[in-house]
């Protein structure tokens, strides 16, 4: 055995453990950021499959025989909710907004032949077989936004156990932006925008943790190396001094942001997913790439979180006195922006319960990636409210930093509070 | 002569610890003063008050009839201040630690480089300067901090125990370079120490402080002759009753 290794090994745990900081890290963190995501997860599913089960199912019959009356009775006796309309074309249904209309995200078409289809079928002809055209809306990302065609989808395949196996067959169309997109399955489209709804949270989570590292850093190093009080007396404006440390890491974070958003477009105009049946899906042709003012928004939205998460961690490393309290310091945030950051990979927000919805939206990080979601969508208003928002957050954050480097508390912060317990130590053996 | 430093009945109150009680004291243009006492007697607080680092709870205070409560900015100006412990930026050459700080006194390039060369002969690191921080003593820091804090010719250099902690010919070197600087320049120099005989050699009038308060003041000489000692460590012991 090594000599003198076990003495080591024992102080180092013991130094390591009682460091609250590192326990905070290590066990409290963890133990807190993963029972949060299930329970966010598990309610949002909760929330999904309950608006499906509620949600109404437009049947346009154009067919209007017995076999589709049968069809329709068959999916009431399911417990489906149904709402029929007779001889309107997807184009008017879509036109016409009917499916807002009716409170519902999907509707199927029953085309005219299709008791003809189906009588030929069962009278001996298997070659000829019957369509369903199901049609659903593109509502956004979220891993449950397919809960509801699944449920439709599902219903459809168990009619044909029921009559004869391989009778009936379904297309899939995806209505976005008020266009119908023949061919592609709202599941398959909402997985594959899932994936790439991943790339920028990752990102702009690494992006946010680091460069706060940064900037909590640059305040800490100043304390650490003791070059803060000097500086503080000589004669520059203490905003200059702040903003000097703040300029350096934005500037970094901009250019950052800029990287993230070729990126982004990058995967986003490139990435095609190729459905061995049909044709392959491509984002940029579908319109479910962000515009060019949608790019703008959504660096901004990003530069502006940045901010705010910098000037935050320069005040937080204000009460630290060397760089490994500071980062300690800063990692206390990270909770905050990985929760909502991960929920949001594979929810989408409008999916929340209200209660959830309001606690995202009030953090300011959660920000640049709901944006991310909502410019695809060209809801602007969503992302422009969030800019005010996430600008207003760092204004105050400023404000506060800036008087914080205005007063003795930027020396003191820390020390005072050390040097307090310490006196009333004292105190009481006196 | 006119006054450099003007402080009356200065109280700085930390929580519940009193760090100085009622501290009133003034020097006069041109003057070393020193403020001598033990570790936690209130010497980094005053100072702190007189560079505008820290507030006083109480008292007023004056630095060439500025205030460095309301006049920050102006007393900034005109001053210099060396923390206790202070170091420089690890990554830079000590040439860019001198450069950078001069730049906040001056924006004439001629004027710049005057005090870095002044600042360069001031703490004779040579060569050294081309070297980053990181790879100075202890010593060698002090002397380019010290060098610093003097090259703007402040009107008023306040030192926070310049030499304390260096080894005898750092210490040595960096009080001949306050004493022949004070003496060329005219700068009125206030600092602090708890190290007696450095007072006694370089202070032309020094305070004994204690507690947060002034318990004697006066030249070095004629304190030692009012209380019958052979140096003010003598003074201190008598005066605080240890002796
Ligand atoms: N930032 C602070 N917070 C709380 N107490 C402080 C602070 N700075 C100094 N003190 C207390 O004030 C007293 C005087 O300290 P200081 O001025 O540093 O003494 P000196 O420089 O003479 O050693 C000490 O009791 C010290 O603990
Ligand atoms: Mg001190």
């Amino acid at each position: 055995m090594l000599k003198g290794f076990n003495t080591i090994l024992v102080k180092e745990l013991k130094e390591l453990i009682r460091d609250p900081k590192i326990l905070i890290g290590m066990l409290v963190l963890p133990l807190v950021i993963f029972p949060v995501l299930g329970a966010v997860l598990g309610y949002a599913s909760q929330t999904a499959i309950e608006q499906a089960q509620k949600a109404t199912l437009l049947v346009v019959d154009n067919d209007q025989g017995n076999w589709s009356t049968t069809f329709i009775n068959y999916l009431k006796s399911t417990g489906v909710k149904t709402t029929v309309i007779n001889n309107t074309s997807p184009q008017q249904v879509v036109a016409q907004e009917l499916l807002t209309k009716n409170n519902s995200t999907r509707f199927i078409e029953i085309p005219a032949g299709f008791s003809q289809n189906m009588t030929a079928h069962t009278n001996g002809n298997p070659a000829i077989t019957a369509t369903i055209n199901v049609y659903g809306a593109f509502q956004g990302t979220s891993i449950f936004s397919d809960i509801g065609s699944t449920a439709t989808n599902s219903i459809i395949n168990s009619y044909n156990r029921v009559i004869a196996p391989d009778v009936l067959y379904t297309t899939q169309s995806t209505i976005i932006k008020g266009q119908i997109q023949k061919g592609i399955d709202p599941a398959t489209l909402s997985g594959l925008m899932i994936t790439q709804s991943i790339a920028l949270p990752i990102t702009i989570m690494i992006m946010l943790t680091y460069s706060m590292q940064i900037a909590a850093t640059s305040v800490a190093m100043e304390k650490e190396e003791k070059t803060l009080e000097t500086l503080l007396t000589v004669p520059v404006d203490r905003f200059a001094i702040l903003m000097g440390k703040l300029s350096s890491t934005i500037i970094v974070a901009g250019i950052a942001s800029v990287a993230v958003m070729i990126g982004y477009n990058y995967v986003l105009g490139s990435m095609t997913m190729g459905i061995p049946t049909a044709t392959s899906i491509n984002l940029v042709n579908l319109g479910l790439v962000p515009s060019a003012f949608g790019y703008f928004l959504l660096g901004i939205s990003l530069f502006i979180t940045l901010l705010s998460g910098l000037a935050l961690a320069v005040i937080m490393s204000a009460f630290a006195e060397d760089v490994r309290g500071a980062t300690a310091l800063v990692g206390y945030i990270y909770p905050i922006i990985f929760i909502p950051a991960m929920a949001l990979m594979y929810l989408d927000v409008n999916s929340l319960p209200m209660a959830v919805q309001a606690v995202f939206y009030a953090i300011p990080y959660s920000h640049p990636i709901i944006a991310s979601k909502a410019v695809v969508l060209g809801d602007y208003l969503t992302v422009v409210l969030g800019i005010v928002y996430v600008a207003v957050f760092t204004i105050v954050i400023m404000y506060v930093a800036s008087r914080l480097f205005a007063t003795e508390k930027i020396l003191t912060a820390k020390l005072r509070f050390k040097r307090r317990g310490i006196g009333k130590r004292q105190e009481q053996e006196e | 002569m006119s006054i450099a430093v003007d402080a009356k009945d200065l109280v700085k109150q930390f929580g519940n610890i009193r760090a100085l009680d009622g501290l009133t004291f003034q020097i006069s243009q041109g003057e070393i003063y020193g403020l001598i006492g033990p570790n936690g007697a209130g010497k980094t607080t005053t100072l702190r008050i007189i560079s505008t680092l820290i507030l006083p709870t109480s008292g007023t205070i004056r630095i060439f009839n500025q205030d460095p409560v309301t006049q920050a900015a102006q007393v900034r100006k005109i001053i210099s201040y060396l923390p206790e412990e202070a170091g420089a930026y690890p990554n830079l050459t000590g040439n860019e630690y001198l450069t950078f700080m001069a730049k906040f006194n001056t924006n004439n390039t001629e004027e710049l480089k005057q005090m870095t060369e002044e600042a360069a002969k001031i703490c004779g690191l040579g060569e050294r300067l081309k070297d980053k921080a990181k790879t100075y003593s202890k010593g060698m820091k002090r002397r380019l901090l010290v060098a610093r804090a003097l090259m703007t010719q402040p009107k008023l250099a306040v030192l926070d125990e310049p030499a304390s902690g260096l080894d005898v010919l750092h210490a040595y070197h960096v009080r001949q370079i306050i004493k022949n600087y004070v003496k060329q320049h005219g700068v009125t120099v206030l600092l602090s120490s708890h190290n007696m005989l450095e007072v006694e050699y370089l202070c032309d009038r020094v305070a004994l402080i204690n507690k947060g308060k002034i318990i004697v003041e006066g030249k070095p000489d004629s304190l030692k002759t009012q209380y019958k000692s052979a140096n003010l460590e003598e003074v201190f012991a008598k005066v605080v009753g240890y002796a």
